[in-house]
């Protein structure tokens, strides 16, 4: 066990060129015990809420009441934002979302911490610089959440929630992603091999 | 057999498990559950004890004037004497339609029709189908004509029956009947004229002032 | 016992958040376990170095769906009652190629870039800023875009429905295509570790 980790830990320090990442050689899980593991949380919010899981919409949550907070007619004269403000009787930001994503934060960091994973860094390729990561991470953030709010949700929601229950349009969404990703994939390939 | 299900590794395995439960569901059905019933006689006996199965016609236009929205009011006549007259707030789906109506297990439902039959029968095959808060409205439209719509005057006159009636005058008034003080109408059954207006009569499914909780992503 | 159990009153919508905070961690270790907290991972799906994603993902479907299929049909569940979101297929297809665009040149989604930024990646909270920014984009430009959006509407509808199928055959054809994706995916990943000489994480 040691000496495929050691293995790996250098394989990964042969090419980093910033010194950016260094990695923790502890490695992850089967992937599919992993899979039937979220499986199971996903099977749970269906079957004790009626609904899956979601991220996206916890952001534009956020947006919206934001936007609202400044610009109350603006917000509400517009369709999108108006529908996660609510009709002013509940505070929006009591949302079932924005306490499930708040959770993902602290279960994230709770798992990293235990596997000393939380590493301050940023994660990148070897032939790309960090200002560029970070000015790609920002673009391709801003297509993703502008993409998202198009097809009504996000990996999380449409793609794991929807195909859970064989929704049409989940299905493609999922299909859609991973066709753009594929496509994109070779003109981005300096940031990540 | 035995040694090649042996040697598969792990991963291999928990396919093996996934294609056998995927290949189990060809053959089990429609998980909506839709066509079949399946009738529990004691939870639905059960349920009738005390009246807890029924919704009295006073009840229910206290619920309309205090303008509680958590209910869905059933009218199962056909169409035609649903648009002469029928209770506010009503939708109309006959009898017939029902399969194919939108309600959910899980919303509270008031049924009503002329008298007590049709919503008994239709209260029946929703509790079969499993529906929870389904209730039957007490005497039906009828009812409502003769207690809410047209009350009577007390007989006795002690206070709280008549303290009742007051309140049941104003009742009357909101829903657009009057009450009947005149007692030597009471023995014949009084003309009766339905109130022409139907306040807020919808016809089908959106109910109204229930804000849908968004549950998207 | 009635499911969903909110759907039936057991609990009111204060505890339901409380509730999405725990259904949250669980997501959240769920995906930190999985390597997701790292963009390099997620982004090596497409470069066929590590197809992690893929195969979490299509599991956490599988075993969910299965659970869900069979937990309705035995009447635990009343499948009814699951919210099921509308599907307007064109801007989910175009939505669909820019969110995947997004994804390699981002390195994260919007689940996977909270469990990074709880993770300490300085890249993830780019990413979230850049998130928002485009949301507020949307937002922004939805009178326009606003036609579009609510275009080639098809209701809330599932793949057995729309296609005439036993809900339990189309549970069964998912279960095919994720076994042959995940075979494709461990055949794909050794060719190209053999080619690059690399070991996979």
């Amino acid at each position: 066990m040691t000496s495929i980790t050691k293995m790996v830990t250098e394989a990964f320090e042969k090419d980093e060129s910033h010194g950016h990442i260094h990695i923790e050689a502890k490695p992850y899980s089967n992937p599919y015990l992993v899979g039937i593991g979220l499986g199971l949380v996903l099977l749970a919010a269906f079957v004790i809420m009626g609904r899956g899981l979601g991220a996206s919409g916890a952001l534009s949550t956020v947006v919206a009441v934001t936007v609202n907070t400044i610009a109350p007619e603006h917000a509400s004269g517009n369709n999108f934002y108006s529908e996660y403000i609510g009709d002013g009787n509940t505070n929006p930001l009591m949302d079932w979302l924005i306490f499930q994503v708040l959770g993902v934060l602290v279960g994230g960091f709770i798992s990293g911490t235990i596997s000393h994973r939380v590493i301050k860094g940023i994660e990148k390729g070897p032939r790309i610089s960090s200002k560029m990561r970070l000015f790609y991470a920002f673009v391709g953030g801003g297509l993703l959440g502008y993409g998202a709010k198009l097809a009504r949700g996000c990996m999380s929601g449409q793609a794991l929630s929807g195909g859970v229950v064989l929704n049409l349009g989940s299905w493609a969404f999922m299909m859609m992603v991973f066709a753009g990703g594929y496509a994109a994939a070779y003109f981005i390939r300096r940031q990540w091999i | 057999m035995k040694k090649f299900l042996t040697n598969l590794t792990a991963n291999q395995k928990l396919g093996a498990v996934a294609l056998l439960l995927g290949f189990i569901a060809l053959f089990t059905g429609d998980p909506y559950g839709g066509t079949t019933i399946r009738v529990n006689e004691k939870d639905i006996a059960l349920s009738t004890v005390g009246n807890s199965d029924k919704v009295s016609v006073t009840e229910l236009a206290d619920w309309i004037i205090k303008d509680k929205a958590d209910f869905e009011l059933i009218d199962l006549r056909n169409e035609e004497k649903y648009n002469e007259y029928s209770i506010p707030k009503a939708q109309c789906i006959p009898l017939v339609q029902l399969s194919s109506s939108e309600l959910q297990r899980n919303q509270k439902i008031v049924l009503f029709s002329d008298n007590d039959v049709a919503a008994s029968q239709v209260w029946f095959i929703l509790k079969s189908k499993n529906y929870k808060g389904v209730y039957i409205l007490d005497g039906g439209l009828n009812a409502w004509q003769e207690k809410v719509l047209f009350p009577k005057a007390p007989v006795s006159n002690s206070k709280e029956e008549l303290a009742q009636f007051e309140k049941m005058k104003e009742v009357a008034k909101y829903f657009g009947g009057s009450a009947q003080t005149d007692s030597s109408v009471s023995d014949s059954k009084p003309e009766i004229k339905f109130p022409t207006s139907n306040n807020g009569n919808t016809k089908t499914t959106a109910p109204t002032g229930k804000k849908k909780k968004r549950e998207g992503c | 016992m009635n499911a969903p159990f909110f759907k039936f009153d057991y609990f009111n919508t204060d505890v339901s958040l409380i509730i999405a905070f725990a259904i949250g961690i669980a997501f959240g270790i769920a995906l930190e376990k999985g390597g997701f907290g790292r963009a390099t991972i997620l982004a090596s799906q497409f470069y066929f170095t590590n197809m992690r994603v893929l195969k979490v993902m299509f599991t956490a479907i599988v075993t969910a769906m299965l659970g869900l299929y069979f937990l309705s049909v035995i009447g635990f569940v009343d499948l009814s009652l699951v919210y099921l979101t509308q599907t307007n297929m064109l801007p989910m297809v175009v939505g669909g190629l820019v969110a995947g665009v997004g994804f390699v040149v981002g390195g994260y989604c919007p689940g996977t870039s909270m469990v990074a930024v709880a993770t300490g990646k300085i890249d993830a909270v780019v990413y979230v800023a850049g998130m928002i920014f485009g949301i507020f984009v949307f937002g922004e430009m939805f009178p326009m875009v606003e036609e579009f959006f609510n275009s080639s509407f098809m209701g809330a509808v599932t793949i057995p429905s729309y296609f005439n199928l036993s809900y339990g055959l189309v549970v069964f054809l998912v279960v095919l295509m994720a076994l042959g994706a995940f075979a494709a995916a461990e055949w794909g990943e050794k060719k190209m570790a053999a080619k690059t000489g690399k070991e996979k994480v």
